[in-house]
C-alpha cells in the first residue's frame, strides 16, 4: 500500500540508508519518534542545532497525523537518507479495526493556533513538507539538507 | 517504561508574591493538558502579573506553544500581564521562528521577571 504512494525523490543520489519505525498513534508514544528522528540525524552526521530541529520537526509531522484520528490507527516513519546530506521522513498513518492495543486514543490536540504554529515550525526547520491522503491513508512528508560545516 | 512527563509546580516569588509556574521537562501533545490546566491555575491567582517559568523546560512543540498563546489571551482580557522566563537556546529560537518573541514578555531570568 505504502509503495504506491506518491513520495518525495531527494533521497538516492549517493548510498541510501533507512530506518523504519511504527508505533501507535497514542500521544504518549510520540517521544519515541523524537528519539529516533535525534538518532537518525546524529548517524546521518548532522550538526546539533539540526539535529535539534529534526527531533521537533518529527514531532510536528506526528501531531499532523494524530490530530485527525477518530479510531484505532498506528504511525508508521520511513527515516531515509544518503551520504550526501539528504534526509527524508515519510509519515504514514494507518487505520486500523478493532480497539486499540492499550485502549488510549491520542489527544484531540488543544484547540486554537496550534495547527497555525505547526506550520510556521514546520516552514522554518525543514527545507521542504508536505502530505496528503490516499482513502482513509493519510501520508505527510519533510526533508531536510544537512549543512555543511565550516572547516 | 520511560516516560517524558513534565512536572509543573506553583509557587510564589519575591515580596510582591507573584505568582510563578515552574515547569520541567518536555511539553507535548501528551502533556499539554497538564501544562494547560496547569496555566489556567494562574489565571486564579488574583495576581496582575504571572511568571511561566521554563528555564528547565527541555522541549516544547506547537501543543505547548498553543497553551501559552491561548493563556497569552486569556490573561490579555483578564488584565494580567504574564512572562515567560526562557534560558535555553533552543526555547529562545524556536519562540523567534514562530515569532512569538513578539508577543510574549521574554526574560532570561525569574527575579527580572518579578521586577519589571
Amino acid at each position: 500500500m505504502t509503495h504506491a504512494m506518491w513520495a518525495p525523490d531527494t533521497v538516492g543520489a549517493g548510498p541510501a540508508h533507512r530506518v523504519e519505525l511504527t508505533l501507535a498513534a497514542d500521544a504518549q508514544m510520540l517521544f519515541l519518534a523524537r528519539m529516533t528522528g535525534a538518532a537518525v540525524a546524529t548517524r546521518a552526521d548532522f550538526d546539533y542545532e539540526q539535529v535539534e530541529d529534526l527531533r521537533l520537526a518529527i514531532d510536528e509531522l506526528c501531531i499532523k497525523l494524530m490530530s485527525s484520528v477518530n479510531g484505532p490507527a498506528r504511525i508508521s516513519l520511513s527515516f531515509q537518507w544518503d551520504d550526501e546530506g539528504a534526509l527524508e521522513v515519510i509519515g504514514t498513518r494507518i487505520p486500523e479495526d478493532g480497539p486499540s492495543t492499550n485502549g488510549r486514543h491520542p489527544q484531540p490536540g488543544v484547540a486554537g493556533p496550534t495547527s497555525e504554529l505547526s506550520e510556521r515550525i514546520l516552514d522554518a526547520l525543514v527545507d521542504d513538507h508536505g502530505g496528503d491522503m490516499f482513502g482513509e491513508t493519510q501520508q505527510v512528508w519533510l526533508r531536510l539538507k544537512r549543512q555543511e560545516r565550516l572547516a | 517504561m520511560m516516560t517524558n512527563d513534565a512536572q509543573f509546580e506553583l509557587a510564589v516569588s519575591g515580596p510582591s508574591g507573584v505568582p510563578v509556574l515552574r515547569v520541567e521537562g518536555e511539553i507535548d501533545v501528551a502533556s499539554a493538558p497538564g501544562f494547560h490546566a496547569a496555566v489556567s491555575d494562574l489565571i486564579g491567582q488574583g495576581a496582575k502579573v504571572v511568571i511561566v517559568d521554563m528555564s528547565d523546560v527541555s522541549f516544547i512543540d506547537s501543543t505547548g506553544l498553543g497553551v501559552l498563546v491561548s493563556a497569552e489571551i486569556e490573561m490579555r482580557e483578564e488584565g494580567i500581564d504574564l512572562r515567560l522566563v526562557v534560558t535555553r537556546p533552543q526555547i529562545t529560537r524556536l519562540l523567534e521562528l514562530t515569532g512569538l518573541d513578539e508577543v510574549f514578555t521574554v526574560l532570561s531570568n525569574t527575579n527580572d521577571a518579578v521586577k519589571i
